[in-house]
């Protein structure tokens, strides 16, 4: 009975009074963070990434998960009371959620995307504790040649589905993964695009480029561009938010249909919570009898796109964990986080460090269960937290930022990286140039090198081994296909602004 | 504003093929390039920086043929936040974990005009106090809240 084994490991690691701490200080500050508009997880898994320095692998990676997945629990309340998303992908629940809210079933609404998010998110654990132990006994197959093609697989499908221009998309991964190149050449030991800079001899940090891009400039870009809105329902009671019996029959089947779609969506590279959150309404609209209702307060509405996106968040982490190849930025940071304590991710991960894998799914159980009392009792502490102005809020980032990143060695240069990065990253976001592919590429660039060297080492220097064999020669016919979809997509006219920002 | 050519796109493909040609030779002569079958340092970079540079062309030229606008920079905001971020980088060795904070705080405030003298210096306290709070007692990183120059 080794599945029952390696649950109950994950539960010894997750039950220590260490783990539990670090889950619930992650869960409340996703919360937080998804409840105000403006800051999502992004920013605050960046913010967080010094912190973890000062931890151990497992704690750190259990505390960065636990904002994820509870920003998207707290994302729906602005959704719902202010009618602006607090994280991208609980856009959709404002368009149902909203016109609830103004009919006076604001309680409702909250109480029951809640538990939509519980079950969303428990029906993602579920699939990813089934089929994560399968996928990494097939991928313990794989040879250096198929790691490569799987890695750009990934890295084309996150640069091309979902920003705006598949060009510039890709151009981001490139330069990612060359400012990846930065540092020792790892074979030889060849400083690279150093310039005698000693600072840059181990490599650019990632750090500096997560909180640059993702915290500075977008604090910079926020300032002007973050109103507040009026909440009309400050006092949520407990009795307020009781469904009624039609409200609870109505929301099985989206549920169900929503954590479905979400689980799949979660798990491809490239799409995710906001792509599953819109099919997911989208899906429901469409079998629905009275398609009308839709957004003038259809609990069905709100039901369906958090399930799906809850599920999406737990589902993102099975191509993660078991391949080591990050779908979205967010799971390349966890990467990242992963990589600064020396565990190098692949489907080894779950042979080699099973504590860290089955501690990691049992705390989300925990996790999740924290978000349900942390959302229902408690959500009038958050709505307080939703009327903290924007402009006491960003030096607040900023002063996170730079003492985070002074902290981890105690060296000022590191702030003046993250500020470079900031000022490039503002630079970047005025070009129209996303920063989600960068990252990702700078993530998984040292990785893709070292396998395209061993790979072609093994077939001495023949390509062909990339189309040869039948698992790799597969995944290359499928990066082709998607390139050449998303360069036809994007041929006739320009395509619009990006409808699906990364989470 | 609007123009004729996307200027945008110009600059950015422009800047793409600069960065990507330079990373290409710069790399081409100054590492091994190695074979194909035992690829030297230079090999992967040199790829990819000429691929950059091709990626470049292809948002330069498009970008000729359409009208296209360039968005405003908030230059204000921008230069707030990172003078900000730099005065903390450059004072934290020096004065301490708290001066570095006013300062960061103060400088950064500038970008909006929302938050008044007192606002600012109610936030100045509460966020150098959070700090301390956090990262000294919490984490315990020894991290000095007041450094003494003289």
């Amino acid at each position: 009975m080794d599945f029952f084994d390696n649950l109950a490991l994950g539960l010894s690691v997750a039950f220590t009074p260490n783990n539990l701490l670090w889950c619930f200080v992650g869960v409340t500050l996703g919360t937080f963070i998804g409840v105000l508009p403006g800051i999502g997880s992004l920013t605050a898994i960046s913010l967080l990434l010094p912190v973890t320095f000062h931890l151990d692998a497992t704690s750190a990676i259990v505390m960065l998960a636990g904002v994820f997945y509870g920003s998207t629990y707290g994302g729906s309340t602005a959704a719902i009371l202010l009618n602006l998303p607090g994280t991208p992908s609980t856009a959709v629940t404002a368009l149902d959620g909203y016109p609830m809210a103004r009919e006076g079933r604001a309680g409702v609404a909250l109480f029951m995307t809640t538990v939509a998010s519980f079950v969303g998110g428990s029906i993602g654990i579920l699939v990813m504790m089934f089929f994560s132990p399968m996928i990494v006994s097939a991928a313990l197959q794989f040879g250096p040649a198929e790691y490569f093609a799987m890695m750009v697989l990934g890295l084309v499908a996150a640069s091309t589905i979902s920003s705006g221009s598949p060009v510039k998309g890709i151009a981001m991964v490139v330069l990612g993964v060359m400012l990846g190149v930065v540092g020792s050449d790892i074979e030889t030991g060849t400083p690279r695009f150093t310039f005698g800079i000693p600072h840059l001899y181990d490599g650019i940090s990632l750090v500096a480029i997560a909180m640059g891009l993702f915290g500075v400039s977008e604090v910079i870009i926020s300032i002007k561009m973050i109103k507040r809105g009026h909440i009309e329902h400050k006092n949520i009671t407990l009795r307020s938010m009781i469904p009624t019996r039609d409200d609870v029959r109505r929301s099985w089947m989206p549920m169900l249909r929503g954590s479905s779609i979400g689980s799949f969506f979660g798990a491809l590279p490239g799409t995710g919570g906001v792509i599953a959150s819109f099919m997911a309404y989208a899906v429901e609209k469409k079998v629905a009898k009275e398609p009308e209702r839709f957004g003038k307060g259809a609990i069905e509405g709100i039901m369906a796109p958090e399930t799906a996106n809850n599920a999406a968040d737990q589902t993102a982490f099975i191509p993660t964990l078991t391949l080591g190849i990050p779908g979205n930025v967010v799971m390349a940071l966890m990467l990242g986080a992963l990589m600064i304590h020396g565990i190098v991710p692949g489907p080894q991960l779950m042979v080699k460090n099973p504590d860290l894998f089955w501690g990691l799914i049992m705390s989300f159980w925990i996790g999740n269960l924290m978000l349900l009392v942390l959302n229902i009792p408690l959500i009038g502490v958050w709505i307080r937290v939703l009327m903290i102005p924007y402009h006491m809020l960003y030096p607040a980032v900023l002063m996170f930022i730079c003492i985070g990143v002074y902290s981890i060695n105690n060296s000022y240069v590191d702030v003046i990286a993250v500020m470079v990065f900031g000022g490039v990253g503002y630079v970047m976001r005025m070009l129209d140039f996303q920063p989600a592919p960068l990252l990702l590429g700078f993530v998984l660039g040292p990785l893709m090198e070292e396998n395209l060297r061993r790979a072609l080492l093994i077939s001495r220097g023949d390509f062909m081994v990339f189309l040869e064999r039948p698992i790799s020669g597969t995944i290359v016919v499928l990066t082709a296909m998607l390139l050449l979809l998303a360069l036809w997509g994007a041929r006739p006219k320009r395509r619009g602004k990006t409808l699906l920002q990364d989470t | 504003m609007s123009h004729r050519v996307d200027y945008r796109d110009i600059i950015a493909g422009a800047l793409l093929i600069v960065l990507g040609l330079f990373a290409g030779f710069y790399a081409t002569a100054n590492y091994n390039l190695g074979t194909l079958r035992h690829m030297g340092p230079g090999m992967f970079p040199s790829w990819l920086g000429f691929m950059l540079a091709g990626l470049g062309f292809f948002v330069l030229v498009p970008a000729l043929f359409r009208a296209g606008t360039l968005p405003k920079p908030d230059i204000r905001q921008f230069i707030a936040v990172l003078a900000g971020t730099l005065i903390f980088a450059l004072t934290i060795n020096v004065l301490g974990m708290v001066p570095a904070i006013f300062l960061l705080t103060i400088a950064s405030v500038l970008a909006d005009d929302k938050l008044g003298v007192v606002g600012t210096l109610v936030l100045c306290v509460v966020l150098s106090v959070l700090a301390v709070l956090i990262f000294r007692v919490g984490l315990e990183i020894p991290l000095y809240p007041f450094i003494w120059p003289f």
